[in-house]
């Protein structure tokens, strides 16, 4: 009798999860779907349209219709460097807001993107390096500035309001720094400034391209190997602790691949705006409480910085770096989760 | 399930940060039985069990589970032995019941291994125990208190472990809810043999569910032992600062507490014993 109950339940239990595991996949399926669709039209519409078929040919090195110095050397860069920092900036702003248990906590409001931002521009402008070493200085920028801010704020597990206020002031002292180094170096033109206060993709070239993707692989497996954990210290340190979750060490494992991610993307793209704290967010809408945030998260970051570089440079009266756009629509989004944090504390 | 496993304390000192709160305590926790911690407000008797459950350092001496020191062991093994229902978990939004339940079995998981039958089995067991099997689609934040936490006592037992610390479980419950909690813990410990150590504020459900009791006072344990044994009112006096009359209880036939304040007490005289 008991037995059958037993069995009954079992059977429903599964139906659950299946029902749950079938949203995850529909929702990861519709969003790769859509990062490809993004991918291919970013190659093939320009200022002229290149039929899908010869970019294809392009890509595979056959000298087809002229197509291959438009898709090889302008278009593809780009667009590979739209999906990457994308994808880092959606996997590491996740990867806070989650470990945070706040989607303010986000690594561009809290000072961890501008703090990459700022060291990238200064190495550049004021210390003339160049490739690796300036994604290396702005990661060690970025860990510093993280650990000033956990250091100021104290507060174990959860980002109160003490947190996000210290980092959205530690983020304008470094916005500052950035406008002043750029000021500083009048040989800077225009649109170059403009990538590194909100972030574009403009100019990609594929050396600028490799370190984000190695950064992606790297940090980003880290991240995939502690989501489990992640996924536990979301109820509290506590329980966690009694699930066999070291919370220190998981913290300081997410904490290092997540600004890893920011800083290796804001360095080759700059801090493209909200991209890191809007994905979080819509894929945790998307996925309604059903697992697999991070890898819903990512790919909301690619769709995000796809369609928004799309819609700067062709869907405007004038051309617009990406972080423009998606700092315009990023901003009434952060008003609204600011109201519904102020009224229910909400966590992610 | 029929391993026993031991916990206990050997000249421990506990606290936070530089705060001693707790020094010198040696104690075991009797195996398959069901234990109350009881004391006042910040007697320790909650750092006591945080210690216990490794969730703080010790200061010096050790906790030792089946005579090994629990700080040492691998976390992931503790927790295949030893859970702990802490005092105020927090519930990802959103998050359904079965979801909730489910996160129990993270100490059976390596990195790649996929949800189970065993795990399938484990979760409908618990949410059957608790009696919350028809809730496990409903999200927690939807549900009352005492269902709520009756949801965080089922993800417990998912865990399946054979010795169960709960911090304050029946806190912010109603009386009913109270009760049902108390007994789906004497349920657990008879069906399963499950050794079940509780933070507990209401000394008379204490000595009634308790097959042992331990009062802390004065960052030391005052007294260790079988309710009807040791609790009596120089124990109430000494540990809670209060005057009471031990009686009867009627129901149970263990002792019961009742207090004795400035106000509300007839024959005054009679009371001082």
């Amino acid at each position: 009798m008991s037995m059958q109950a037993t069995d009954q339940t079992t059977q429903l239990r599964g139906d659950i999860r299946q029902h749950a595991n079938r949203r995850s996949f529909i929702v990861v399926a519709l969003l790769s779907a859509m990062v490809l669709a993004l991918f291919v039209l970013s190659l093939s519409c320009g200022r002229g349209c290149i039929a899908p078929p010869d970019v294809i040919a392009a890509l595979f090195g056959s000298e087809a219709s002229g197509a291959s110095f438009v898709v090889n050397d302008l278009r593809l860069p780009r667009a590979l460097l739209s999906i990457l920092a994308g994808l880092s900036f959606g996997l590491g702003g996740v990867a806070f807001q989650v470990m945070l248990r706040n989607p303010l906590a986000s690594p561009d409001i809290i000072g961890i993107s501008s703090s990459a931002g700022a060291a990238a521009v200064f190495a550049i402008v004021i210390l003339s390096f160049d490739g690796w070493l300036v994604s290396v200085v702005a990661v060690v920028s970025g860990l510093l500035v993280a650990t000033v801010i956990w250091g100021l704020s104290s507060s174990r597990g959860a980002a109160g309001a003490r947190l996000i206020l210290i980092g959205i002031g530690v983020s304008a002292m470094l916005d500052s720094v950035t406008a002043y180094v750029l000021l500083e170096a009048p040989a800077w033109d225009r649109a170059e400034a403009l990538r590194w206060l909100t972030g574009s993709v403009n100019g990609a070239q594929l050396p600028n391209v490799i370190p984000v993707l190695a950064a992606l692989v790297v940090f980003g497996g880290l991240l995939l190997t502690s989501a489990r954990d992640l996924d536990i210290l979301r109820l509290g340190d506590d329980a966690a602790r009694a699930l066999g979750v070291r919370a220190d060490a998981t913290r300081l494992r997410v904490t290092l691949a997540a600004v890893g991610l920011v800083a290796f993307a804001t360095s080759a793209a700059g801090p493209i705006a909200f991209v890191a704290f809007l994905s979080g967010p819509i894929a945790a809408r998307l996925l309604g409480g059903s697992r697999g945030i991070l890898a819903a998260a990512a790919l909301v970051g690619a769709v995000l910085v796809l369609a928004g570089d799309f819609t700067g440079q062709f869907l405007l009266p004038t051309r617009l770096p990406v972080g423009v756009v998606t700092g315009a629509v990023g901003a009434p989004f952060l008003l609204y989760l600011i109201v519904r944090t102020n009224r229910n504390g909400g966590t992610l | 399930m029929t391993m026993n496993r031991t916990l206990e304390a050997k000249t421990l000192s506990a606290g936070y940060d530089k705060k001693v709160i707790l020094q010198d305590v040696t104690l075991g926790l009797p195996a398959g039985k069901i234990t109350a911690i009881v004391g006042g407000n910040a007697s320790g008797k909650s750092t006591l069990l945080r210690t216990l459950a490794r969730i703080l350092p010790v200061k010096s001496g050790s906790v030792l589970l089946d005579g090994k020191a629990v700080h040492q062991m691998p976390s992931r093994e503790v927790a295949q032995i030893m859970g702990l229902l802490p005092q105020s978990p927090i519930a990802p939004e959103g998050i359904t019941v079965a979801d909730l339940v489910g996160r129990g079995r993270h100490p059976h998981h390596g990195l790649f291994s996929r949800w189970s039958n065993d795990d399938e089995r484990a979760v409908a067991i618990a949410l059957k125990a608790t009696g919350i099997t028809e809730l496990a689609e409903r999200e927690l934040d939807s549900l009352s208190g005492g269902q709520r936490q009756r949801a965080w006592i089922a993800m417990a037992l998912a865990q399946e472990t054979e010795l169960l610390l709960l911090d304050e479980p029946t806190t912010f419950l109603d009386v009913a809810h109270q009760i049902e909690v108390l007994d789906l813990l004497v349920d657990m410990n008879t069906s399963r043999s499950t050794t079940i150590v509780m933070v507990l504020h209401d000394l008379n459900l204490a000595a009634r569910y308790a097959d042992h009791l331990i009062a802390v006072a004065n960052k030391g344990i005052y007294a260790k032992g079988p309710p009807a044994e040791i609790l009596n009112e120089t124990l109430v006096r000494d540990v809670f600062g209060l005057d009471c009359r031990i009686v009867n209880d009627p129901v149970s036939h263990t002792p019961a507490m009742v207090p004795i304040g400035r106000h509300r007490v007839v024959r005054a005289e009679n009371t001082a014993a």
